[in-house]
């Protein structure tokens, strides 16, 4: 038996007694996206309604749980059970209805009378006689059994993807409102761990457009001791079609200068853990609007606007697991000003999985250009940057490139690339907050933590600043998979076989190579002209390998162009 | 040096100890048999109904899910459990790497209602998504053998083979969020380059938890027989 489903054809849409254990569903990859709405399927709602009338009958003699009629037992009359398991070796006279549990027909079985089961299956011996109709559904019929015992209809639960810890949600009329109560951000030496409060209301004019309300304040658990305040805000207000949608948002956030050398999440746990944080933080007030289209479910171009007060913020000291005596690394000072942003971005995502992709492109390109009237600049030495125009006229083009390719070459070998380039492109040079830098866990492994900053011979700064205007960087990784085993089976306590695996029982090996280059643009010693990328000679190499288990990952990372020590890190997700 | 023992005496330690060491391996061998009967597997076959030109679609199936406690533990103690399919297309060869043509993947995701004790099983392909409740193992574990033939069939000229993963996972509800969001095609997060709302620190630990902790994670992998493509 074949049942075609448009894209997700179940079986349910067949009549029940075609039902069987060959039953095939036919996946078709080439259909169009859905409009993500969830199909809710479950027994037609006549059968609910009539197994709900048999059930609340006076007249029907109600079960619950396991019950056996054995071989030589006569019954007569209406038999309902709900829940558990109903096993016939005797007579029955009379209609027999199953609710949500499974009816077993025994040899000697003899019943004579229609037979509904929905929510369970209707196991029979070939000894066994029925005379009669029999239907067989096997969703789980929404019903609850009320105090009085008689059943009733339960009300649709939540959808599973609205399911968070600290979330609960509720309908007013046509506007469904979220509040919740989360950490928002990363742990870092700033703030804390931020934690975010607040509603979302989310309204839903058509089926296919949805618009939504989002509220947060935003509590600085570490916020003491700098002039930041202990609080922050950000409102979000979008409304989104398939094919695109329109947002505006007002905010005061503390935001990284880069977004590297580690994740979010890991550099939230390095610090957390280890007194180690590896980005830098500047604070932004403002607002802005942005609108996107969205023409095919993998491509993404977004334009936007937006206004902020950048200033510097000050490293406070939170508290961490190890090495909580230590000194945090101090925040750069960024250059402070209202800065006025347009830009434009593409997505494309071709991949087939956002966490582990084995094929496809990624690719993000985003251009901004930037001005403000009252940018009051750091004093940088004038090899890294010549002085900014003060009093306005201030304005700078930016340009960020992330364009990755997972590939496979046989089912158990794959290979990926990246290449990030990210920096100054045109107009005056880049505040401090816009700054690049290279070396570290994500970009180049084999290098230490900001081992190219460009910063000048004799430039002394603790906070170490990123002070390239570009950096270019290409990776390539070949993976399999192996078996690893590392750990402990545990034995199931009822069965005596295998149990949860503690440890790893496999990894992906991981061959790594990087190869980068960040630079001061310019004619002066040391610098690359503007128009022209450094030759390849003059890129920084670095190779490496690993093992990667998904959750978790450690490489050893050795440099090629320099005399670095060998280095081992652990990764707590994908390089790239 | 002497024995002691005299070879008379000998030889009838060595026929238990032979004898012993037979009904050891034959035990190991009985229950090494006995779990793989019972051990979850992933089956690829190639349909029937060929097309003129020879091609034939892939029929995924998986077996014994349920029947290898772990998973029904995972259920039962709140954890959903995600099922991964993905069937890819190579071309053979011959001395050189295969190619890899396309590929489809699926998703079914299995949650457990205590309250009901009944059983969700939300089945997610490429945005649309359809859930499904079974108030008994037995229905579960009968939704859980259907097959799956997926429309992916070449039809350029060459030889042919599938590669069909299974990779089952116990998930978190925020990786089920992110993971519905993703299948939906929301570019959203990617294009903002942030992560959600307690992902930051939250889904990392869970994940790293998750994983170390030993619930349970399985990836199995099969290859279909090779077909030609006229």
């Amino acid at each position: 038996m074949r049942l075609l489903v448009g894209g997700l054809l179940l079986v349910l849409a067949l009549p029940p007694r075609l039902r069987g254990q060959d039953s095939v569903i036919v996946i078709d990859p080439d259909l169009p996206p859905g409009d993500s709405t969830v199909v809710r399927a479950g027994p037609p709602p006549d059968v609910v309604a009539e197994l709900l009338a048999f059930y609340n009958d006076s007249t029907t003699t109600r079960m619950q749980g396991d019950v056996s009629f054995p071989a030589g037992s006569v019954f007569a009359g209406r038999l309902a059970l709900f829940r558990g398991a109903l096993r016939l070796a005797g007579r029955v006279r009379g209609d027999v209805v199953v609710i949500n549990a499974t009816l077993y027909l025994l040899p000697g079985a003899d019943v004579e009378g229609d037979v509904l089961v929905v929510g369970g299956r209707l196991i029979r011996s070939p000894e066994a006689r029925h005379v009669g109709r029999e239907r067989v559904v096997w969703d789980a019929a929404p019903v609850l059994r009320s105090d009085q015992g008689t059943l009733v209809l339960r009300e649709r639960r939540r959808p599973l993807g609205e399911l968070a810890e600290a979330r609960t949600s509720f309908q007013t009329g046509r506007v469904r409102t979220t509040l919740l109560l989360a950490t928002g951000g990363t742990y870092n030496r700033v703030e804390g761990l931020p934690i975010v409060f607040g509603p979302t209301f989310e309204l839903r004019p058509s089926r296919r457009s949805v618009a939504r309300l989002d509220l947060r304040g935003l509590l600085r658990t570490a916020g003491e001791g700098s002039r930041l305040g202990d609080f922050g805000f950000g409102a979000r207000a979008e409304l989104r079609f398939p094919a695109g949608g329109v947002a505006g948002r007002v905010y005061s956030e503390v935001a990284p200068f880069e977004d590297q050398p580690l994740s979010a999440s890991e550099n939230g746990w390095s610090a957390f853990l280890l007194q180690r944080d590896y980005r830098d933080y500047f604070e932004r007030r403002g607002g802005g609007g942005a609108a996107w289209v969205q023409p095919t479910r993998s491509l993404r171009v977004e334009l936007s606007i937006r206004r902020d007060h950048e200033r510097s913020v000050r490293a406070t000291d939170p508290w961490s697991l190890l090495r909580n005596s230590d000194r945090w690394r101090r925040n750069p000072l960024s250059d402070d000003g209202h800065f006025f942003t347009t830009g434009a971005q593409v997505d494309l995502d071709t991949r087939n999985d956002r966490e582990q992709p084995s094929t496809g492109w990624m690719l993000r390109a985003r251009y901004e250009h930037s001005t403000s009237d009252d940018v009051a600049p750091l004093a940088l030495p004038e090899v890294v940057r010549p002085p900014l125009p003060t009093g306005g006229g201030y304005a700078f083009d930016r340009l960020t490139l992330d364009l990755r390719r997972y590939s496979r070459l046989t089912p158990g070998l794959r290979v990926n690339a990246r290449l990030r380039a990210d920096g100054w492109i045109g107009g005056d040079r880049l505040p401090v907050q816009r700054r690049v830098s290279l070396g570290g866990p994500d970009l180049m492994p084999g290098y230490g933590f900001r081992a190219f900053t460009c910063a000048p011979r004799g430039f002394q700064d603790p906070s170490e600043p990123a002070l390239c205007d570009r950096s270019i960087v290409a990776q390539v990784e070949v993976r399999t998979r192996l078996g690893l085993n590392l750990g402990y089976r545990m034995r199931e306590r009822e069965t005596g076989g295998a149990g949860r695996f503690i440890g790893l029982e496999e990894a992906d090996l991981v061959f790594l190579g990087d190869a980068g280059k960040a630079w001061l643009a310019g004619d002066g010693p040391g610098q690359v002209p503007v128009n022209r990328i450094p030759s390849l000679r003059e890129w920084k190499v670095d190779v490496g390998v690993g093992l990667d288990a998904g959750a978790i990952g450690a490489y050893l990372a050795k440099s090629l162009s320099e005399g670095e020590p060998v280095r081992f890190l652990v990764r707590l997700q994908r390089r790239f | 040096m002497p024995s002691l023992t005299s070879p008379r005496r000998r030889r009838p330690l060595r026929c238990a100890l032979a004898v012993a060491t037979a009904l050891g391996l034959g035990l190991a061998a009985a229950r090494t048999a006995a779990a793989q009967a019972q051990a979850v597997r992933l089956t690829v076959r190639l349909a029937d109904d060929a097309s003129a030109s020879g091609s034939r679609a892939p029929i995924v199936r998986s077996e014994n899910l349920l029947a290898d406690g772990r998973w029904l533990t995972a259920l039962r103690s709140g954890l959903p459990v995600r099922l991964h399919y993905r069937v890819e297309v190579w071309r053979s060869r011959g001395g050189w790497f295969d190619a890899f043509e396309r590929q489809a993947d699926w998703d079914v995701v299995l949650r457990h209602e205590p309250l009901l004790d009944q059983y969700t099983v939300l089945t997610l392909v490429g945005g649309r998504a359809q859930e499904r409740r079974y108030a008994t193992i037995d229905a579960l574990s009968t939704a859980l053998a259907f097959s799956y033939q997926v429309s992916v069939r070449p039809a350029a000229a060459g030889r042919y083979y599938y590669a069909a993963s299974l990779e089952i996972s116990t998930l978190s509800d925020s990786d089920l969020d992110e993971l519905q969001r993703f299948l939906e095609g929301d570019l959203d997060e990617v294009a903002r380059g942030k992560e959600g709302v307690g992902d930051a620190v939250g889904r990392g630990a869970t994940r790293f938890l998750l994983r170390l902790a030993g619930l349970p994670s399985l990836r199995l992998e099969v290859r279909s027989t090779t077909f030609d493509v006229r």
